[in-house]
């Protein structure tokens, strides 16, 4: 695949990307910053698809590039260590039984049967938190723990206001009891 | 001061309604800056009745830094290499587009028994194509990603290397005045400061670098704005041209890595004051001088004249790039368009203290051809489709045959 690159002076600079055997891609960078992108047919005139400002741009590239990552703060996230050991992120939903209590309160790894090894708030992390830590509404938990302990530990921390969470935890119950620890 | 002060307001007030008129049409402000002048002039509101701005010094002066920032964006854009990598293509279709409408101006000058000083500046007004008008229109078709832009682009780069020279040499003659030698001394001083310039642009490229390498964005703009009036007023004083002095300046700058910064922070301060300068062109004009059938039959004669020359050889140009005829002929279309640099060439013959032909007659003529020809190459490039239509039929009747 070529890319063709010339200059336009006074202008900027003029990529052409050679898209399909007749197709290219025209991509105009303005001095200003301002890219414009056409579509060119063969012999045809270029037609202008879209423009975007110079910051536009460079996040509209780093996506198509595969490398935008943008954390999801609200949503869970989870790596596996083995097969039966999940390492978790859980964030504490307002109106969570968790808020207001200590680790301590809790006995968290009792209860749960998951260990948190740190605690995410606002832009610091405390790792190795103590059992007298106080859990915040907005906090995110890291745990390590089996995936049936994290589902409990994420029942938890959500809100306990939606029917969804409350019918999963009604359905979940009866077969969580020969896991209980 | 006051009074001062509200003109001033008054001035960029008719500018900003000057600006929105032409953004509302969707044509180059150009034109509609110089309107604007011309209608609050002495000569249009003021003989109405209706309060006008008189030319003063502070106008004067923004108009003069418009110029030398126009020429230093010139030069900043300017690149030597990009001209050394397509110097067979750029050297021909400018050689070609200089051969036909520098002469066919002169021929007119002399024909109207005007003295070789006075067809020069005539020459150089009808020759060069408006950068600014015609890379507008570019980017308003969307011509620029299509191939007709590079011709048009190399041949402009071409034509604004020329007019830096043409100037350096008319601003030495003009200045200079008088007697053979006096001029040839002010030619030689001419070439003398440009020497040291381009010198100091090509070896001192390190000390362009450091000079604007400061972290404060206020300390690169005054520095900036300082180095290059500096030059260009320094350049004056000695009756060199500011604006070529300017655009070496811009030249030194375009080789370091504060280009872009360059771009960003002072483009700002050049549409003002070269919108100034438009105005001021405009408010020196009279437009009761084209009431005359001499200068409207003047005007007549250089639109009729200059139009099919471009035309051509903004065609020719094209198949040298190697375009098709379709493409070739847009590109003739969008070289019709005369601006900026025929009011630059007409100021400095207005304030040239020459003859009434140099100092008068010239400016004026040259609004008028403006004022036409930047609408007619605009309007051109938008309907080029029915100049295509033309080349185009004859094409297919031709591969009809076959």
């Amino acid at each position: 695949m070529t890319v063709y690159e010339s200059d336009l002076p006074g202008v900027g600079k003029k990529f052409e990307i050679e898209v399909d055997d007749d197709e290219q891609l025209v991509i105009v960078t303005h001095n200003t910053g301002k890219r414009e992108v056409f579509r060119r047919h063969g012999e045809s005139d270029s037609e202008k698809l879209f423009e975007l400002s110079d910051r536009l741009a460079r996040q509209v590239g780093t996506i198509l590039e595969g490398a935008y990552f943008q954390p999801v703060a609200t949503e869970t996230t989870e790596t596996m260590l083995d097969e039966d050991t999940l390492f978790e992120w859980v964030a504490v939903a307002e109106g969570s039984e968790l808020i207001g209590k200590t680790l301590a309160d809790m006995d968290f790894r009792e209860t749960t049967g998951t260990s948190v090894v740190a605690i995410q708030r606002d832009d610091e992390t405390e790792s190795n938190p103590g059992a007298d830590t106080t859990i915040r509404a907005g906090d995110t938990l890291v745990i390590i723990g089996t995936p049936d302990a994290c589902d409990r530990v994420e029942r938890l921390a959500a809100g306990t206001d939606d029917p969804r969470e409350e019918a999963a935890q009604a359905a979940d119950e009866p077969a969580d009891d020969d896991t209980d620890a | 001061m006051a009074a001062l002060l509200f003109e001033a307001g008054v001035m960029f007030s008719v500018l900003a309604v000057a600006g929105a008129v032409a953004h509302r049409i969707d044509l180059s402000v150009i034109p509609f800056y110089v309107v604007s002048g011309v209608l609050v002039s002495p000569f249009v509101f003021g003989s109405l009745g209706l309060p006008a701005l008189e030319d003063q010094q502070f106008i004067t002066l923004l108009a003069e830094l418009g110029i030398v920032f126009l020429l230093f964006f010139l030069g900043l854009e300017f690149s030597l290499d990009r001209l050394l990598e397509s110097r067979e293509e750029i050297g021909k279709a400018g050689a070609l587009d200089l051969a036909v409408n520098l002469p066919v101006g002169v021929a007119i000058g002399l024909a109207l028994g005007w003295s070789l000083l006075e067809a020069f500046v005539l020459g150089g007004i009808v020759y060069i194509s408006s950068s600014a008008v015609i890379t507008k229109s570019l980017i308003d078709l969307g011509w620029i990603a299509n191939d007709e832009a590079r011709p048009m682009l190399g041949t402009l780069v071409f034509e604004d290397l020329f007019i830096a020279f043409y100037l350096a040499v008319l601003s030495a003659v003009i200045l200079g005045g008088g007697t053979f030698i006096e001029v040839l001394q002010q030619v030689a001083v001419a070439m003398g400061f440009l020497a040291v310039l381009v010198a100091a642009v090509y070896f001192g490229s390190a000390y362009f670098e450091r000079f604007l390498a400061v972290d404060s964005q206020e300390l690169f703009v005054i520095r900036a704005v300082a180095i290059t009036v500096l030059v260009a007023g320094g350049a004056l004083a000695l009756g060199v041209s500011e604006a070529v002095a300017a655009f070496f300046i811009g030249m030194g700058f375009s080789g370091t890595d504060h280009l872009h910064d360059l771009e960003r922070r002072l483009i700002p301060l050049r549409d003002v004051f070269a919108a100034v300068f438009f105005f001021w062109i405009g408010l020196n004009t009279d437009p009761t001088v084209f009431g005359s059938v001499a200068v409207a039959g003047l005007l007549v004669v250089l639109v009729v004249a200059t139009t099919p020359t471009k035309l051509l050889t903004g065609f020719l140009s094209g198949r040298i790039y190697g375009l098709n005829d379709r493409r070739s002929v847009r590109v003739g279309c969008g070289m019709v368009t005369r601006g900026e640099f025929s009011l630059i060439i007409a100021a400095l013959a207005a304030g040239s203290g020459g003859s009434v032909v140099l100092a008068e007659t010239i400016p004026s003529v040259a609004v008028g051809y403006v004022l036409v020809m930047s609408i007619l190459g605009t309007l051109f490039m938008q309907y080029a489709g029915l100049f295509e239509r033309f080349v185009v039929t004859e094409e297919s009747v031709s591969t009809g045959a076959d």
